[in-house]
């Protein structure tokens, strides 16, 4: 890398989003860096982005960056270069988008804005017209617009100094980046110890489970020497050697946010990806692109801080058991049972897609049942003449059940039921749309279940017990 | 009287509901010991729900139909709760990795564990000072609870809706002088959470309208 000062331009960067592979739409900048299913979705991706740069930043699942300097003029311009990787990747059977500019902040903002190429040297006018909202820091685009700095324009026509004093640090760097400048000043030389940590497997590590582990050890060893040094790295650089001698590397976005245990998992996931002949034989984390610690603290992994003991067991058996097997409910809004949580993989950020704090008319009041069935048994409920019990379109019931099997198992008497209650779901949507009417039904030996009848058929969704 | 000892030592024993702590030796859950409910329901949830108030850790092995509402209403937090829905042929493994971590281990065995391996668990319990809570049979287990008799309430012949359900448990334990005990409770009351019920009142079959004034009084 070019030595540079504080004030030069930062380096021609291309930034390549794949809408469908990203979480939720926002500011990619310093977006919440969780991870998710999706960086293994991305990953084919990021193999085809490599035929073009070797040096690809993975910056978050769906978006990465590759310095475009070097590839743009052997590919003939940064232009011919963009329009390449476009197809190449819609080849590929994905969408996807591309920016380049000066910087990765305004380089991402090309990509979702367009142009596809600001030219050198245009990136301050390119973002000048940006409403600072794009910066993704909430107080400061809150506080900003009320002393009547609305863009990013206007933002940059700041003293610098001034800002920074006026803003403490966000601002300091908000300025930075409206000026199109790095958000932090790098430190232009590594300082001479090794910040690295690395670990050799004798013999390979045929599975990736114990590299995992071992690359949160070692995540931490890395942590506690940038610390030691008051240094942060921007982007940590993920070296895997198999056995064969192939070298996997690969660069993930830092910024000084990530636990040793958001380090492991992207190391999982480069892992996930590819395969590794003959076994593993050493893991390296190498800090890159040094930048002095301001201070910044983050709560990681949902709303409750998790113990380090109770993630290192966590993590421990999703080693054993994968990834998506080991979960944390999350409460959704819904109104058959099962719709009612949602199941995110531990060390996943979780958002429920139906938010539970709506009101969700037809759900079933309180008592809930203890058991939900993940998916529906088949039940059979008839009348005390053996006939099967049916429900009119108009809610009109043929006759009272007084027997239930579920799931082809033994007959009880039913001592006390309740229903019909009707639920017409999504009848906007051919797709989901369903019809059902509802009962609460108790069998002789206490236990009460909740039963639905659809399209004619019995299915048993929870029970009470 | 090694129950009182450990009481004293205080951080030994895992807060219970209120309702449950006259069920359990020491009114709460050992750490390093193994409690049973007879099969997985509400009453399993119960049992978390004290020590998750807390602020426990907990990990729920084997439960794939866990109805999380029915346990958000038990008091069980969900951002405290991890699931491992399908623990695989290793269980013994997963559930021995979760005690060394979670404060409670809530497990529903694939398969009827052997003597050895049950043995071993209980060791792992005794070693990183947590519980293990075994929906199903555990011979050997410090405290089991049973529900021996329910009733519900609020629901008819064609009328009203499942409100509240008064339930019978009854707990025994291992050990020198451990009586049998036993308790009716709401499990659950009419707004989910469990409490304590008085003993046996008016026989099942009453009026919608007695019902009603019955749930109020139990407050």
């Amino acid at each position: 890398m070019t030595r540079r000062g504080p004030g030069a331009a930062p380096p021609r960067v291309l930034v390549l989003r794949c809408p469908d592979l990203l979480g939720e739409p926002g500011p990619e900048y310093q977006q919440d860096q969780e991870g998710s299913a999706a960086a293994r979705a991305f990953e084919p991706v990021v193999a085809i982005v490599e035929r073009f740069c070797p040096h690809v930043e993975v910056l978050r699942p769906g978006i990465c960056a590759i310095p475009a300097r070097g590839p743009a003029r052997y590919f003939g311009g940064e232009a011919k270069l963009a329009a390449g990787l476009d197809a190449a990747i819609r080849q590929g059977g994905f969408s996807c988008q591309v920016g380049v500019a000066d910087g990765l902040f305004a380089a991402g903002l090309a990509a979702r804005t367009g142009p596809e190429v600001v030219p050198p040297g245009q990136t301050p006018e390119f973002l000048s017209r940006f409403g600072v909202g794009v910066l993704g820091m909430p107080e400061l685009c809150e506080l900003l617009p009320r002393l009547g700095i609305e863009t990013l324009g206007q933002l940059a026509e700041l003293p610098p100094a001034e800002a920074a004093s006026r803003f403490g640090p966000p601002g300091k760097l908000a300025c930075r980046l409206a000026r199109g400048l790095d958000p932090r000043p790098l430190i232009p030389r590594p300082p001479a110890a090794d910040l690295s940590a690395a670990m050799e497997f004798d013999p390979p590590a045929e599975q990736s489970e114990p590299v995992v582990f071992t690359a949160k050890t070692l995540a931490g060893q890395m942590h506690d020497r940038l610390a030691a040094a008051g240094l942060t790295c921007v982007r940590v650089r993920v070296d895997v050697r198999c056995a064969d001698g192939t070298e996997i590397s690969r660069l993930w976005r830092h910024d000084g946010l990530l636990s040793a245990l958001a380090v492991a998992e992207r190391v999982r996931w480069q892992l996930d990806g590819r395969d590794s002949p003959g076994g593993i034989t050493l893991l390296r984390l190498v800090p890159d692109q040094l930048a002095r610690a301001t201070g910044r603290q983050l709560a990681l992994w949902g709303d409750a801080v998790v113990s380090d003991r109770v993630a290192r067991a966590a993590i421990r058996v999703q080693a054993m058991l994968g990834h998506e097997r080991v979960v944390r409910p999350v409460q959704a809004g819904g109104r058959r049972p099962a719709e009612q949580v949602q199941l995110v993989p531990f060390g996943d950020a979780g958002t429920p897609q139906r938010p539970a704090n709506r009101p969700w008319p037809g759900q079933i009041p309180a008592p809930a049942p203890a058991t939900v069935y993940p998916a529906p048994r088949p039940a059979s409920v008839t009348d005390s003449s053996g006939a099967a019990v049916s429900v009119s379109g108009r809610a009109g019931l043929s006759a009272a059940p007084a027997l239930l099997a579920v799931d082809g198992g033994p007959v009880s008497p039913v001592t006390a039921w309740a229903g019909p209650w009707p639920v017409t779901q999504r009848w906007w949507d051919p797709q989901q749309a369903c019809r059902q009417a509802r009962f609460q039904l108790v069998t002789g030996d206490g236990t009460a279940w909740l039963a639905v009848l659809q399209d004619g058929r019995w299915l048993i969704e929870a029970r009470y017990d | 009287m090694r129950h009182r000892d450990d009481v004293l030592a205080g951080e030994g024993l895992l807060p219970v509901l209120p309702a449950l702590q006259a069920l359990l030796p020491g009114g709460g859950l050992h750490r390093g010991s193994v409690v049973t409910s007879e099969d997985w329901g509400l009453l399993s949830l119960a049992l978390l729900a004290g020590a998750v108030a807390d602020g426990a850790w907990c990990a729920v092995v084997g439960v794939p139909m866990i109805g999380m509402r029915a346990a958000a209403e038990a008091g069980v937090d969900s951002d405290r709760v991890l699931l491992v829905a399908e623990p695989g042929p290793r269980w013994p493994q997963v559930v021995a990795s979760l005690l060394d971590g979670f404060d409670i281990v809530l497990l529903r065995p694939p398969d009827q564990p052997s003597a050895s391996l049950r043995r071993k668990l209980e060791a792992a319990a005794r070693r990183y000072g947590s519980v293990l809570v075994v929906a199903g049979d555990w011979p050997g287990a410090q405290s089991r609870l049973l529900v021996t008799d329910v009733e519900w309430t609020g629901i008819g012949a064609g009328y009203g809706r499942l409100r509240a359900r008064r339930a019978h448990v009854s707990a025994s334990g291992r050990g020198a002088g451990e009586r049998p005990r036993s308790a009716w409770l709401w499990l659950p009351g009419p707004d989910g959470a469990i409490t304590l019920a008085a003993d046996r009142a008016v026989a099942a079959g009453h009026p919608a309208g007695l019902e009603a004034g019955r749930l109020a009084s139990s407050g």
